[in-house]
C-alpha cells in the first residue's frame, strides 16, 4: 500500500497544482491577444478612413498603404469570429469572402453605373448588400482592372470614402463591445452570463483556433489549389492586391500566438505546437509566390500542397492535445457534424 | 443460420433461379448506419433488432446518411457533402451494385428518399454555381440512372423524407449557401433563409418558414410520423444562445415549436444532429453530439420532457422500446422508459445518422 499512497501524493502535489488554471489561460488570450488585436484593427481602420478623406485616388500609395495596414490587422483577428464581431453581422460586412459567385464586383459595378446615392455616407451604406462593404469590396475599388476605373472619378472617390468610413465604424463598434462588456463576460463566467463556466470560456478560444486553422487550410489555401486537374489560381484570396500568401502567413502567426497562450505552461504541448507551426510557417515563407500562381504548375503546386498538409498537421495537434487540455472531447460527430 | 441462408441465396442469385429477394434475406436489418473504423476505413452497417451488427460493407470515403429501399434489400449510402458519389449496396452479397455520380455542377448533401414503390430515388443536391437547392431523380429499376431533377424550394437542402402513404416529399432547405471550391465555408449566413418545402410530382406545393428572427436557424434534419406530421431539427448559425432547436409541422398547418427552458436548451450548444419520433409519435427525440445530450419532447405539450447525457450522441431512430441511439464512441443503445442504456458495440465510430429500414 505504501508506495501506492506515496505515488498518489506525488501526483496530487505535482500534477494539477503545477498547471496554470484554465481561467488564467483565457485571461492571457483575451488580454494579450484578442483585445490588442481588435484595438489595432479599430485604430488602423480609422487611419484608413482619414487617409481616404484626403486622398481617394485608387492608385495612391498612401491610400494603398493604409489599406494594407488595416487589412493586415483584420487578418490578425479574422479567426476570432464570436461575440462582438458577429453582432449585426459586422464581420460578414467587413469580410465578404469567399465570394464564389462574384457578387462583390457585380454589386459594385451596378452601384457605380447608376451612381447610387446610397454611397453618399457611411450611415446609409450600412444598408447595402454586405458584398459591397468591407475590405474585399475596397480591394476591387483600389486594385481591380475594371472596377477601379469604372464610372467617374468623383463617384468612385465618394465610394472609397464611404466604404472606408463604414469599415472604421464597424471595427470601432466591435472594439467598443469588447472593451465595454464582452471581455468581462469571458473573464468572469457566471450562470447568468454568456459563458457559464471557465471551461466554456476557454472552449470559445479553442474553437477560434480550430476554425481559424480550418479556414487557412480549406479556404485560404484550398480555394486556389482547387483540384489537381482543375487548379483555380484566380480564386486566391485578395490576389488583386497581391496579398494571398501574406494572409496565410499572418493568420498562421496569429493562430500560433493564440494557441501558444492557451497551451500555457504545458511544455510538451508548447513544443509540439511550436514544431508544427514552425514547419508550416517556414514552408509558407519559402513559397515566394504572393498570389499562389504556382497552383497551375505541378512542381510549384506541390510546394503549396505541402503548406496545406502542414496546416492539417497543426490541426491534429490542436485537436488531440490542446482540445483535451481545455476539456474539449474529440467526439467523431461533435468535431465534424453536418 | 442467417449467414448460411444469405450465402445460399447469394449463390442462387448468381444462377438467377430465385424470386426477388427481400430484406428478410439480408437478415432483416432494422437499421442502417455509416461508421468509421479505427483504422480509418469507412463502412455502412446493417443493425438487427437485437442491436447486433448484421453486416458491414466498405465505403470508399466517409458516408453520411443512407436510404433503404422499401422492399428490396438494397441501401444507398451517400457521401457526406460536398461528396459527389453515392453507392448502391446489395445487402445480400455486401457488394456494391451501382455507383451514382452527381451530374456536373451538382453535389450531394448526404440524404435521399425512395418513392413508395421503390421505383424512384430522390436526392438532395446543390446546384452550386446558381446557389440553389435541387432534388435529383434516379430511375431505380434501370440501375439508378439519373433521369430528372427539380427545385428543392430553397438553398442548401439537407434532409428529405417522404410522407407515409403518399408520394409527397418534405425537404429541409437549411438555407446555407456553400460552394465546393470553398470547402464547407458558409457563404451567406447574414442573409440565409431556411425553410421546409413540400413537393409533389416535382411541384412545390407548400413552403414553411419560421419567424424572421430565426432566419439563422438552419432547418436541417427531419422525421415524419405515420400520420404525416413532420418533426424538424435545427442548427443555430447566429451568435449567442438560441431560443429553439426543434419544431413540428403538418402539411396545410402552422409550424409549432418544441420548447425547452433556456438553460436546458443551451446544453444542446445550438445544434441538433438527428431527430426522431417515438414509435407511437407521442415523443420526439433530438441529439446533440456537441452538447453530449439527447432531449426528449412531449408532442402533445410541445415541451421538453426529459434529457439524457450521451457523449457524442449522433444518430437516433424509433425502436420498439422507444429510441435507439448511436454515438461517435461506438456505443449503441436505447432509451427505454426514460432510461438510457448504452453499450460499446465495436471498435468503430457511428456517423451522424441511424436510418430505419422499411420506412
Amino acid at each position: 500500500m505504501r508506495p501506492l499512497l506515496f505515488a498518489c501524493a506525488v501526483t496530487l502535489a505535482v500534477g494539477p497544482a503545477a498547471a496554470r488554471p484554465i481561467s488564467e489561460l483565457t485571461a492571457d488570450a483575451v488580454n494579450n491577444h484578442v483585445l490588442p488585436g481588435y484595438k489595432r484593427l479599430a485604430e488602423r481602420s480609422q487611419v484608413l478612413a482619414d487617409v481616404a478623406q484626403s486622398d481617394c485616388v485608387s492608385g495612391s500609395p498612401q491610400l494603398r498603404a493604409a489599406y494594407g495596414d488595416a487589412f493586415d490587422a483584420w487578418v490578425g483577428v479574422s479567426h476570432l469570429r464570436f461575440g462582438p464581431s458577429e453582432r449585426d453581422d459586422r464581420a460578414y460586412a467587413l469580410a465578404f469572402w469567399p465570394d464564389s459567385r462574384a457578387v462583390t464586383p457585380k454589386t459594385l459595378a451596378a452601384m457605380i453605373a447608376s451612381e447610387d446615392d446610397i454611397a453618399q455616407n457611411p450611415d446609409d451604406y450600412a444598408d447595402v448588400s454586405i458584398a459591397a462593404r468591407g475590405f474585399y469590396a475596397l480591394e476591387f475599388l483600389l486594385y481591380d482592372d475594371t472596377i477601379a476605373v469604372a464610372g467617374t472619378d468623383a463617384y468612385r472617390c465618394t465610394l472609397i470614402r464611404t466604404v472606408t468610413g463604414d469599415i472604421a465604424a464597424l471595427t470601432d463598434a466591435i472594439e467598443d463591445d469588447w472593451t465595454g462588456s464582452y471581455a468581462d463576460q469571458l473573464l468572469n463566467p457566471s450562470p447568468d452570463g454568456i459563458y457559464h463556466t471557465e471551461e466554456e470560456a476557454a472552449q470559445e478560444m479553442f474553437k477560434a483556433v480550430s476554425t481559424g486553422l480550418e479556414f487557412v487550410g480549406d479556404t485560404r489555401l484550398g480555394r486556389p489549389l482547387g483540384t489537381f486537374d482543375r487548379p483555380r489560381a484566380s480564386r486566391a484570396e485578395a490576389r488583386r492586391s497581391g496579398r494571398s500568401a501574406r494572409h496565410v502567413e499572418l493568420s498562421l502567426a496569429a493562430l500560433r500566438d493564440l494557441a501558444t497562450r492557451l497551451a500555457g505552461d504545458d511544455a510538451a504541448l508548447a513544443t509540439n505546437l511550436t514544431n508544427a507551426f514552425d514547419r508550416a510557417q517556414s514552408r509558407a515563407e519559402q513559397l515566394d509566390d504572393p498570389v499562389f500562381a504556382g497552383v497551375d504548375d505541378p512542381m510549384t503546386r506541390f510546394e503549396i500542397e505541402v503548406v496545406q498538409q502542414n496546416v492539417s498537421a497543426i490541426r491534429t495537434v490542436v485537436r488531440n492535445e490542446l482540445g483535451p487540455k481545455l476539456g474539449v472531447i474529440a467526439g467523431f460527430n461533435a468535431l465534424d457534424g453536418d | 443460420m442467417t449467414t448460411s441462408r444469405r450465402q445460399f441465396l447469394a449463390g442462387l442469385l448468381a444462377t438467377g433461379l430465385v424470386p426477388t429477394p427481400t430484406w428478410a434475406d439480408a437478415g432483416s436489418p432494422q437499421f442502417l448506419s455509416a461508421a468509421a473504423l479505427t483504422d480509418g476505413r469507412y463502412v455502412l452497417c446493417g443493425i438487427g433488432a437485437g442491436q447486433n451488427i448484421l453486416f458491414q460493407i466498405p465505403l470508399p470515403a466517409r458516408g453520411h446518411a443512407a436510404a433503404a429501399h422499401p422492399t428490396r434489400p438494397e441501401a444507398v449510402a451517400f457521401a457526406r457533402r460536398p461528396g459527389t458519389f453515392a453507392i448502391v449496396i446489395d445487402c445480400l452479397s455486401g457488394k456494391p451494385k451501382a455507383t451514382m455520380t452527381a451530374p456536373e455542377g451538382r453535389h450531394f448533401y448526404g440524404h435521399g428518399a425512395f418513392s413508395s414503390d421503390g421505383q424512384w430515388l430522390f436526392t438532395t443536391e446543390n446546384d452550386y454555381e446558381a446557389g440553389q437547392g435541387r432534388v435529383g431523380v434516379w430511375d431505380v429499376p434501370a440501375g439508378y440512372v439519373r433521369v430528372d431533377e427539380f427545385a428543392s424550394g430553397g438553398v442548401g437542402p439537407h434532409d428529405v423524407k417522404r410522407l407515409p402513404g403518399t408520394e409527397t416529399l418534405v425537404i429541409a432547405n437549411g438555407g446555407i449557401d456553400t460552394h465546393p471550391d470553398s470547402g464547407r465555408a458558409k457563404l451567406n449566413i447574414a442573409t440565409m433563409a431556411p425553410n421546409l418545402s413540400y413537393v409533389r410530382n416535382g411541384q412545390l406545393i407548400e413552403t414553411v418558414a419560421l419567424d424572421p428572427s430565426l432566419h439563422k436557424n438552419s432547418i436541417r434534419h427531419l422525421d415524419v410520423s405515420a400520420s404525416g406530421v413532420v418533426a424538424f431539427g435545427m442548427q443555430w448559425q447566429g451568435g449567442g444562445d438560441v431560443s429553439v432547436l426543434a419544431g413540428m409541422h403538418q402539411l396545410g398547418g402552422q409550424a409549432e415549436l418544441l420548447t425547452a427552458p433556456a438553460d436546458q436548451l443551451r446544453d444542446m450548444r445550438g445544434y441538433v444532429g438527428s431527430i426522431s419520433f417515438s414509435p407511437d409519435a407521442a415523443l420526439v427525440a433530438t441529439t446533440s453530439p456537441v452538447g453530449g445530450v439527447v432531449q426528449i419532447y412531449d408532442v402533445d405539450g410541445k415541451a421538453l420532457m426529459q434529457r439524457v447525457t450521451a457523449a457524442d450522441a449522433g444518430g437516433v431512430a424509433a425502436c420498439d422500446a422507444g429510441f435507439i441511439i448511436t454515438t461517435g464512441f461506438g456505443e449503441l443503445g436505447q432509451i427505454d422508459q426514460g432510461e438510457l442504456r448504452l453499450a460499446k458495440m465495436a471498435e468503430l465510430a457511428w456517423d451522424n445518422h441511424i436510418v430505419p429500414v422499411g420506412v
